[in-house]
């Protein structure tokens, strides 16, 4: 037996035992803070300070003293810390590899504390993102600036080329001048009045004629049918005459119809580049409120944002692991009698400092897999510090990756002070002082929001500043407002959320702001409208004698038309066709007369 | 303490055959495969220190093959991974997850049984191979383990004085540190 065991090993082993119990004994607690401030520095970007870990072994709890995550937009702010964090560790569950805490508690929870000495930041990928939630709301506060700015001289709009009035007149003279070379053309072959007269001549002439035989009818028929010839070519120029001068007028006619309607489109246009449009139907309220609501619906992104990477179905991040060069692996759950999901915190309690009083935020079941238990996640926050204030919410995430939350708030006569509600260039609005109330729901289907939200300020007071007529006029009706109702709808993509924001400062707004805005407005509609029918105006003079000319030679047609159709239908040769037959029958009665005489005489 | 721990390493050492090498070599790579603080590599890592097996050998082989491991990493979790959702398996796996020790020696992580059914699985194939290649080269594979950095570093520290004070000559040429 002693040729294989070394009973000395026994002892190497209990030795090997203590010294490691020892190390972790002796260097927890270091090693515990080290890896809290390396993880938080690497999720916050940001300097973190752990000024104590204690670790306590029956039962075990970790408390973690005097944590400051820096702000790494404002390095010398912390973006929380907080006094002491408690969690009570389930050891037997944490072996089995489940972190199971029954209790978790934060005090002295505050944000944007400041710090002694700046912290350092680590720059990551997040910065872009946060740059683009000030350009929103950037964008928001330019919104009122342009109301006032945008008014354009009547002058300068007037003058521009680009305008379909100005345009339409141009082409209606262009098109006029290219019609005329054409009719000007057709005018010259057209038969003049001597070329008519000397038609007539040659008619009256055949009429005249002495005629002894039907030989001279014959020659009479000849000379006719030769003119005839003539007249029927200058009819045929006649009709092409006719046929452009009706192209001409309807070419003409359809122009002077797009120049009449040109004013009208042009003021369309001239409202839709301007915005012109929206300032009759501004909404206010959205500008005032709607940077607040924003703002408010980008804290919760964030949030949404941070917890769902942890509420990931484990199975598609084991997907995306197995890929990865080296794999961590994941523990799999089989059935048990009473299962509990790998992380758990079965109730936490937070107190938070903040500048309107403390806030207390409990929260129970809190996990990722609440199938397992079959329990939601539940969050409350209360406050009675200022008023009354409380928020209740229940979230929960399904096996198949569904997550659903709900929730109510209600706030109840908290004093407000101080309050920055809008800070542009042309437009400064605080509230100085207001009683404010309010309740809302929402839910939330995967990242599908759904909110209302009603809130109510009561015994109001304002201050700001306004550097244009307009911005000084809502700051005028604001100030005047003791109470104010504003009611805000969110709805779709949590990253992008649609905004419906109603408010009673619309309704005092449509007296006097409306009022003078359309004052405004029209005094510049009819400028510009004036301007613009002083152009059609003239395009349309022009237009009549145009038309004019047109009827002219209109006229001048028909009565060529017609001249040449009674020459061409003139009967001159039926004429001396009778003449002819009356000569004969005279002399047959003459001959007659002369034989009966001889007979009776 | 020191000269404690060196007088207990010389008496640890105090014979090794190629077998005590090999089987040295094959737990080594038991242990290099799984995470180190497992219940089933304690439980080695005793009856290492029990039985008389070469301990510079296992500690190197350990070393060795935990970086193999790093590397093997997705294999390992491969192999854990379609043990433990082996719809076959299902029931073997929910009637030992129902034991305690089962879940203590994480043996319902991925990685950790990957590894030890690998380890154990191909721990026979190693023993067997590398006391092939020790009774073939077993003049040549004390210079090998000479060259090694760690075993230089080990030789220069005063532990190793200590330990060769006991010893009286080289432990190399017994198989020793």
């Amino acid at each position: 037996m002693a040729r294989f065991i070394r009973w000395q090993g026994m002892i190497a082993f209990m030795v090997l035992s203590a010294l490691v119990v020892v190390f972790i004994y002796l260097f927890a607690e270091s090693l515990v803070k080290k890896a809290i401030v390396s993880s938080a520095e690497s999720a916050f970007g940001a300097e973190v300070n752990v000024a104590e870990v204690q670790l306590s072994y029956s039962p075990l709890q970790l408390s973690v003293l005097g944590l400051q995550v820096t702000d790494k937009e404002t390095p010398t702010q912390n973006l929380f810390s907080f006094e002491r964090a408690t969690a009570g560790i389930d050891v037997w569950q944490y072996l089995f590899g489940k972190i199971i805490i029954d209790e978790l508690e934060v005090s002295q929870l505050e944000f944007s504390s400041i710090r002694n000495q700046a912290g350092k930041v680590y720059p990551n990928e997040q910065s872009d993102g946060q740059a683009a939630e000030t350009s929103l709301a950037e964008q928001a506060k330019a919104m009122l600036p342009e109301v006032d700015m945008k008014l354009p001289d009547v002058k300068t709009l007037l003058n521009d080329s680009n305008l379909l009035t100005v345009n339409a007149s141009k082409q209606l003279q262009d098109s006029y001048k290219a019609e005329q070379v054409k009719l000007k053309a057709l005018q010259a072959q057209l038969p003049n009045k001597a070329k008519l007269k000397s038609y007539q001549d040659k008619v009256k002439a055949l009429g005249k004629m002495k005629v002894n035989s039907l030989a001279d009818i014959e020659k009479i028929k000849a000379e006719f049918d030769k003119i005839k010839a003539e007249f029927k070519a200058d009819q045929a120029l006649v009709k092409k005459a006719k046929r452009q001068v009706l192209a001409t007028k309807n070419l003409l006619a359809q122009q002077v119809n797009e120049l009449k309607n040109a004013p009208s489109k042009d003021w369309q246009h001239i409202e839709k580049t301007y915005q012109l449009e929206s300032i009759d139907t501004e909404d206010f309220a959205h500008i005032l409120f709607g940077e607040q609501a924003r703002e408010y619906v980008q804290k919760a992104q964030w949030a949404y944002d941070k917890v769902s990477p942890f509420l990931d179905n484990t199975d598609g991040e084991e997907t995306t692991e197995a890929a990865q060069k080296h794999a961590q692996g994941r523990f799999i759950s089989f059935k048990e009698e009473s299962p509990l999901p790998s992380v758990l915190i079965k109730k936490a309690l937070f107190s938070i400092q903040l500048a309107e009083g403390e806030l207390t935020v409990s929260g129970s079941e809190l996990t990722h897999q609440h199938w397992i238990r079959g329990k939601a996640s539940l969050i409350n926050i209360n406050s009675s510090a200022n008023g009354e204030l409380s928020l209740s919410s229940h979230f929960k995430q399904s096996e198949s990756g569904d997550f659903k939350a709900n929730g109510e708030w209600l706030i109840n006569d908290r004093k407000l002070s101080n309050t920055e509600l809008t800070k542009s260039k042309a437009l400064t609005l605080s509230l100085e002082k207001a009683q404010l109330s309010g309740k809302g729901s929402f839910d939330l289907i995967n990242s599908e929001i759904v909110a209302t939200n009603h809130v109510s300020l009561k015994q109001a007071s304002y201050q700001g500043q306004a550097k244009s007529t307009i911005t000084q006029l809502l700051l005028d009706t604001v100030m005047s407002l003791d109470s104010l109702t504003i009611d805000v709808g969110v709805r779709g993509e949590l990253s992008k959320p649609n905004f419906t924001i109603a408010s009673s400062l619309n309704d005092a707004l449509t007296g006097a702001f409306k009022q003078q805005v359309a004052g405004k407005l029209n005094d510049f509609k009819d400028k510009v409208n004036k301007g613009l029918n002083e152009k059609l105006a003239n395009a349309l003079t022009l237009g009549d004698s145009q038309a004019a000319e047109l009827l002219d030679l209109e006229a001048l047609l028909t009565d060529t038309d017609k001249a040449l159709a009674d020459l061409k239908n003139s009967d001159v040769v039926k004429q001396q066709q009778k003449k002819l037959e009356d000569k004969a029958k005279d002399k047959l009665k003459d001959k007659l007369k002369n034989k009966l005489g001889d007979l009776f005489g | 303490m020191l000269t404690l721990l060196a007088k207990l390493f010389h008496a640890l050492n105090s014979d090794s055959s190629i077998r005590q090498i090999a089987l040295a070599i094959a737990l080594g790579f038991i242990v290099g495969l799984s995470p180190i603080f497992t219940l089933h590599n304690i439980v080695i890592i005793f009856f290492v220190l029990l039985i008389r097996v070469h301990l510079g050998s296992f500690i190197l082989a350990v070393g060795f093959f935990s970086g193999l491991s790093y590397l093997f990493s997705p294999i390992i979790v491969q192999v854990g991974e379609s043990l433990l959702t082996q719809p076959v398996l299902a029931d073997f796996f929910t009637s030992l997850y129902q034991l305690s020790l089962f879940k203590l020696a994480h043996w319902h992580h991925t990685y950790t049984l990957g590894a030890f059914v690998l380890g154990a699985v191909l721990s026979a194939p190693i023993y067997f191979i590398s006391k092939f290649i020790i009774e073939k080269y077993r003049v040549h594979i004390m210079t090998f383990f000479e060259k090694f950095r760690i075993v230089k570093a080990l030789k220069a520290s005063k532990f190793y004085s200590l330990y060769s004070s006991f010893s009286g000559d080289s432990s190399l040429t017994k198989g020793g540190l």
